[in-house]
């Protein structure tokens, strides 16, 4: 790190710290907010002034979603879904990313392709869902979770595609040319040098299709009704009625579909950047 | 295998990977484009289905449609702004080595990551007008908090909306502007000191111009989520009160899907279509030429 512009004093110093300091409480306060709403008793709640810190928590939330309500079953889905259409979307989008970086087709397709690609990850979900809505209910998929999958794969493709063939073009040709001169095949010298030369990469994209699947609220919502293929989001969304709002039930159900969410981000802080402005900023 | 086969197979196999991709995203971007022109040209009348171009026309007129495009407009443009401008200024100050640097960006972070839906329910539990942390905590302070209800009236909701948004987004602008400034080199700064910039010139003349990838990109991406913004809005406030602060995506999601008006649903898509596309191309062309360089 380079030492430069503005605050190199003492007071300098202080200053930056003390900001920094208030972007980590106003960045994690609500959070903790959330969680400390999900273990008050229904009287703690409501007090006023809130409290902060001192109250007898209680698991009884929890128990009412996961137990008695289908959040168990809302977040088995959201699991099921997340995982399958990260494989399938790692999948397709890794051997595309491939060749995308690693061949030079006419008409400099490569490019054009890559960058059509992308601009399909532009379009607005709202526009895509109504028709999405028809088809899968022509294909009889409302409300299955196979419907789910297939969105979110696609949804998922453009960001493997960007994603892997940055990846892919950081590895030097020569490795796998060497590997080709020793007799492998094209995909033999994918699958034994390139890949897991590129398997960070691969990893950190890996999650964050999941995080992107385990997120999404739109198509969930629009493409199941029932128990059978909610979500996590969709159920969550169902406790606000218009008569009555289950704080407490929601609050526990935020909290559990956020957790597994902040220990994937933190594993993949280093990629953080790159993956959030779809791989063209290297942070 | 004859040479000529193991030649063609060579030729063929990019295309053989690159199809599966190509031709899953064609059927969920094509398709869904394609069917949205077919139904948003068709009007229901006791004759069956004309073919008209009344959807489009309607949207004009229609007051609801109107209001919507504009609270998605100056949501954008508020947020946007909000968010670079502190954003720029957090990265700034703190492109330096400080201690707890890491433990720093993990907790920035959170805010960003967490599922969209779960962001509305924390504001709504925090702004609360009843028992919400935050005039909980004016009214220990001693505050008159009754004219306060933050989601309540229209104002304050359109307020409160965005507020959520730079909460949530301001990282954003953040680490993608930090890890611009991290990629500027040391030698435009020595020559500027050896040149006796003051601070001010420095970053106008030196930072601003070497940053300006990473400012657009920031911002293009940033807009083209605003624009689609959905799933806060509809767990905080429904789009509510009265509508007051429904963007276009929950306009549109209510005419499909509660009205049942596909058709007109499909019209208005088109023009939040438009609005991104502007957006998109903007941001292909700047990563275009990235790729030239």
């Amino acid at each position: 790190m380079k030492e430069r512009g503005w605050g190199s004093g003492v007071g300098g110093r202080g200053l930056m710290y003390l900001l920094a300091a208030l972007a980590v409480v106003a960045a994690l306060l609500p959070v903790y907010w959330l969680l400390t709403i999900s273990l008050k008793t229904d009287l703690d709640q409501l007090s006023v002034p809130p409290k902060w810190f001192v109250f007898g928590p209680t698991l009884t939330h929890y128990h009412n979603a996961f137990v008695e309500r289908s959040f168990g079953q809302y977040l088995i889905t959201s699991a099921i879904v997340a995982v399958l259409s990260t494989i399938c979307a790692l999948v397709l989008g890794t051997l595309a990313a491939y060749a995308l970086a690693r061949f030079r087709l006419p008409h400099r397709l490569n490019t054009r392709l890559a960058l059509w690609i992308l601009s399909t990850r532009m379009f607005p979900p709202i526009v895509a869902a109504v028709p999405l809505f028809l088809l899968m209910s022509d294909l009889r998929l409302l409300d299955t979770t196979a419907a789910l999958v297939i969105t979110y794969t696609a949804f998922n493709l453009p960001f493997v595609v960007w994603m892997m063939r940055g990846f892919f073009k950081e590895i030097p040709r020569d490795l796998e040319e060497a590997a080709l001169v020793d007799g492998d095949s094209r995909l033999g010298a994918l699958r034994r040098v390139i890949l897991p030369l590129v398997a960070p990469g691969l990893a950190a994209t890996s999650v964050f299709c999941l995080i992107i699947s385990w997120n999404e609220f739109l198509f969930a919502l629009t493409l199941t009704q029932t128990d059978a293929a909610m979500t996590l989001p969709v159920g969550i969304n169902g406790l606000v009625t218009q008569y009555k709002i289950e704080w407490g039930m929601m609050s526990a159900a935020g909290v559990v579909a956020m957790t597994p969410i902040l220990v994937f981000a933190l594993a993949v802080q280093r990629y953080l950047v790159r993956g959030l402005s779809l791989g063209a900023v290297k942070g | 295998m004859s040479i000529r086969r193991k030649l063609f197979r060579e030729r063929a196999l990019p295309y053989l990977l690159i199809a599966p991709t190509v031709a899953v995203l064609l059927a969920l971007s094509i398709y869904p484009l394609i069917y949205a022109v077919k139904v948003s040209l068709q009007t229901e009348s006791e004759g069956g289905v004309r073919w008209t171009f009344r959807n489009f026309t309607r949207l004009f007129s229609d007051e609801f449609f109107l209001s919507a495009l504009k609270h998605t407009l100056v949501y954008a443009s508020i947020a946007l702004t909000v968010e670079f401008l502190l954003g720029l200024a957090l990265a700034v100050l703190l492109n330096r080595s400080i201690r707890g640097r890491s433990f720093f960006r993990a907790a920035l972070l959170v805010p960003m990551m967490l599922p969209p839906v779960v962001v509305g329910v924390i504001w709504r539990l925090m702004l609360n007008p009843r028992f919400g942390a935050v005039n909980g905590t004016l009214k220990g302070f001693g505050f008159n908090t009754e004219a306060l209800a933050w989601t309540g009236s229209p104002k304050l909701a359109f307020a409160s909306v965005i507020l959520v948004d730079i909460w949530q987004w301001t990282p954003f602008m953040f680490l993608i502007l930090l890890a611009g400034l991290q990629a500027i080199p040391e030698e435009p700064y020595e020559a500027a000191r050896i040149d006796g910039s003051t601070p001010w010139q420095t970053f106008r003349h030196v930072t601003l111009p070497l940053l300006k990838p990473a400012i657009l990109i920031a911002l293009l991406l940033r807009t083209m989520d605003l624009l689609r913004i959905f799933d806060q809005i509809f767990i905080l406030t429904e789009g509510g009160p009265g509508g007051a602060t429904e963007p276009i995506s929950l306009y549109i999601y209510r005419t499909a899907f509660r009205f049942g008006d596909f058709g007109y649903a499909a019209a208005m898509s088109f023009v939040l279509l438009i609005l991104t596309n502007i957006i998109s191309l903007l941001y292909i062309r700047l990563l275009q030429r990235q790729e030239d360089v």
